[in-house]
């Protein structure tokens, strides 16, 4: 299964098809992005659990701890990723801390 | 390009519970701080995790005390806790929860009672927690605010520290890159606390994050620092195993549960009759493992029959697995041991000083305390004692030292290597979870070296695509440098280590040998050097 992507990286909206299974989370599929189809992505996480918050970041439009939620297209089709609005972004999904 | 300068009375690298404590306690005694991390500031260790603290306070049992509470330390840990360590822990924990509660800490209450809880090898009630069952996050919060708001201290995030500088013998601060700018810097400091964490992420399970790549084991040899039983690996022995994406997840509550090998049996009966699941984690892990290898896995957690409890108490985790398709309150969950704590470590004294000069270490990072295997709760505990002792110790040096300006570009890169770092990182976690897991053996262990070798080789010939700002590939690089160093000591250390104690269990070597020995691991000349050194002391033999 493939599953469609878009990023927002400031300057410009990348797009990926990336290899899928149902139980993926945004995270995880962010790693399959780093891993096999751009090494420049950049996004922060730590704990995987729900608790560090560091992995927040715009999910079809909604904040939302990227390694929680369910890998998942919007309504066009997608999943979007963004960084969160507030605050200075360092680099595509990081946020300064 | 020359490497810009920075100057600070105390340097703390790691900002989980020790590195923040480790900061507090500095700069109460008017030092100037400066505590930096490679992740996000106090968000980003495994502190974030942890469920409970263990310690003494005027909410104990009635029956409990110091002695008491040793006498548990001395009994877990097989012989190898460090007693002034582990006195040091029981006289001071009361004192530095007391200051965490005048800082604003509020421990969960029951009614108007402080709740107290049972953990497995704790022979009373002794631990606590905060924000309802997230006694790390409430730990972070509280120094979290203490530190930002202290004019005296420092805080940088996403600073990654390379390595230490030496002068004289003496640790006088360290190499470290800023991610968000790709510059390096030198922080010259007349002291320095190494709280860095453990090294879960040697293994492709485990419940730590993912800046737990042990480096600041790697950091302390490079330094000439000590480290000691590095073969005593804690894995949590109750953790998830699918689905993959919650793979590692700590089960909290597997000794009020049931497991289950594939023939259905509650094979816990015939490893640890009178406690069955309430075991110690060396000895359910060990039992696991050898259920599994031995061919009757995978192994079910069953928490039917306790599920209110579980989801009034361990709300979170169960949450967590309900959200991945989990539902424990009708399902069993697929599980094992998964690699969880360091009981090894950076050898310290009772004042948290390392064998270098100008050098501390304080938290996972530390070795020692827990010896063969440590009590649930008393890793916290650990983080705040001793954290508190680096601080403070760290805050009496006073000498000026200086450190000459570094010229050398420190990392290189090459867009044309052939090796990946994550790659690089997958292939030690694969020789750790292959050869040098819950059970050894000497054929296995001495693989695992050679494997470690290759990776070595491979090391030399990275490809870094991309150059830029906040590059994973130069974060997963700088960490495969530490991780292989880690990675060793660990392996050297249960090669030396010919019995099987505490959480180091070699089928080759099944029993336990009647002298007890530490293994040292030191580094000299870019060669690893193992020392087994006789424990004097009789009181921790048990
Ligand atoms: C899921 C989980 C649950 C746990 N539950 C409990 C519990 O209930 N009770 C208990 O007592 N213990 C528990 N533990 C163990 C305990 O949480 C840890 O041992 C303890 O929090 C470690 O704290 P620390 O300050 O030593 O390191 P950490 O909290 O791990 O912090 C280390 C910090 O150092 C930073 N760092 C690492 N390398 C570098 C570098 N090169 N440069 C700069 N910064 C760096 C990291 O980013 C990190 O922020 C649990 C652990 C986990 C993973
Ligand atoms: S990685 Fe910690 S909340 Fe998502």
């Amino acid at each position: 299964m493939k599953l469609n992507v878009k990023i927002n990286r400031g300057e410009h909206i990348d797009q990926f098809e990336v290899d899928y299974q149902p139980d993926m989370t945004v995270l995880n599929v962010l790693d399959e992005i780093y891993q096999h189809h751009d090494p420049s992505i950049a996004y922060r996480y730590s704990c995987r659990t729900g608790l560090c918050t560091t992995c927040m970041m715009m999910i079809n439009g909604r904040p939302d701890l990227s390694c929680q939620k369910t890998a998942e297209p919007g309504e066009d089709g997608y999943l979007t990723l963004a960084p969160l609005p507030k605050g200075k972004t360092i680099r595509d999904l990081i946020k300064e801390y | 390009m020359a490497v810009e300068k920075i100057q600070t009375d105390v340097l703390v690298i790691g900002s989980g519970t020790a590195g923040l404590a480790a900061a507090t306690y500095a700069a109460l005694e008017d030092k100037q701080v400066l505590i930096l991390d490679k992740g996000a500031l106090g968000r980003s260790g495994s502190s974030t995790g942890a469920v409970q603290i263990a310690g003494l306070g005027d909410w104990s049992h009635e029956e409990d005390d110091t002695e008491r509470y040793l006498e548990d330390i001395y009994t877990s840990g097989r012989g190898l806790s460090n007693p002034n360590l582990a006195k040091t822990l029981v006289h001071d924990i009361d004192q530095r929860i007391q200051d965490l509660i005048d800082w604003g800490l509020k421990l969960d209450r029951e009614g108007d009672q402080v709740s107290v809880s049972h953990t497995s090898g704790h022979s009373l009630p002794r631990s606590v927690s905060a924000k309802k069952g997230k006694a790390g996050l409430g730990l972070l919060h509280t120094l979290r605010k203490k530190v930002t708001k202290d004019e005296r201290i420092t805080t940088l995030s996403d600073v990654m520290t390379i390595k230490l500088i030496k002068s004289d013998e003496r640790v006088v601060g360290a190499l470290v890159l800023e991610l968000s700018t790709n510059k390096f810097f030198l922080i010259q400091s007349k002291a320095t606390v190494l709280a860095t964490g453990g090294a879960g992420q040697l293994y492709p399970i485990t419940s730590n994050p993912v800046q737990s790549t042990g480096d600041g084991f790697s950091l302390g040899l490079q330094a000439g620092a000590t480290l000691i039983d590095m073969e005593q690996v804690q894995f949590y022995p109750v953790s998830i195993i699918e689905p993959q994406s919650i793979a590692g997840l700590c089960i909290s509550f597997y000794h009020n549960s049931k497991l289950f090998n594939n023939k259905g049996e509650r094979f816990m009966k015939y490893y640890a009759p009178d406690t069955l699941e309430d075991a110690t984690r060396d000895t359910l892990s060990i039992a696991i493992a050898t259920e599994i290898s031995e061919g009757r896995g995978p192994i079910w957690l069953d928490a039917t029959d306790v599920i209110d409890q579980v989801k009034k108490e361990f709300s979170h985790e169960y949450q967590l697995c309900l959200d991945r398709g989990v539902d424990l309150a009708n399902k069993r969950a697929q599980v094992g041991p998964a690699a969880h704590f360091m009981m090894g470590g950076v050898r310290i004294d009772a004042d948290a000083k390392t064998d270098v000069e100008g050098l501390f270490a304080a938290g996972e990072t530390a070795g020692g305390l827990h010896g063969g295997n440590r009590l649930g709760n008393n890793a916290l505990s650990e983080c705040l004692v001793f954290g508190a002792r680096a601080g403070m110790n760290a805050a009496k040096l006073v000498d000026d030292v200086t450190v000459s300006i570094l010229d050398a570009n420190p990392i290189r890169i090459n867009q044309y290597g052939n090796h990946r770092p994550f790659e690089i990182k997958q292939h030690i976690q694969h020789s750790m979870s292959s050869y040098v897991e819950v059970i050894r053996k000497n054929e296995g262990l001495r693989e695992a070296l050679n494997q470690l070798l290759n990776v070595r080789e491979q090391l030399e010939n990275v490809q870094i695509s991309n150059p830029d700002v906040y590059s994973r590939e130069i974060v997963d690089y700088i960490e495969a440098q530490h991780m292989v160093n880690t990675a060793e000591a660990i392996v050297r250390s249960a090669l030396e280590r010919q019995e099987s104690r505490g959480s180091h269990y070699n089928t080759d070597y099944p029993d336990l040998t009647s002298t007890i020995k530490h293994n040292l691991v030191r580094m000299k000349n870019h060669q690893f050097q193992v020392q087994p050194e006789e424990v004097e002391s009789s009181e921790t033999k048990r």
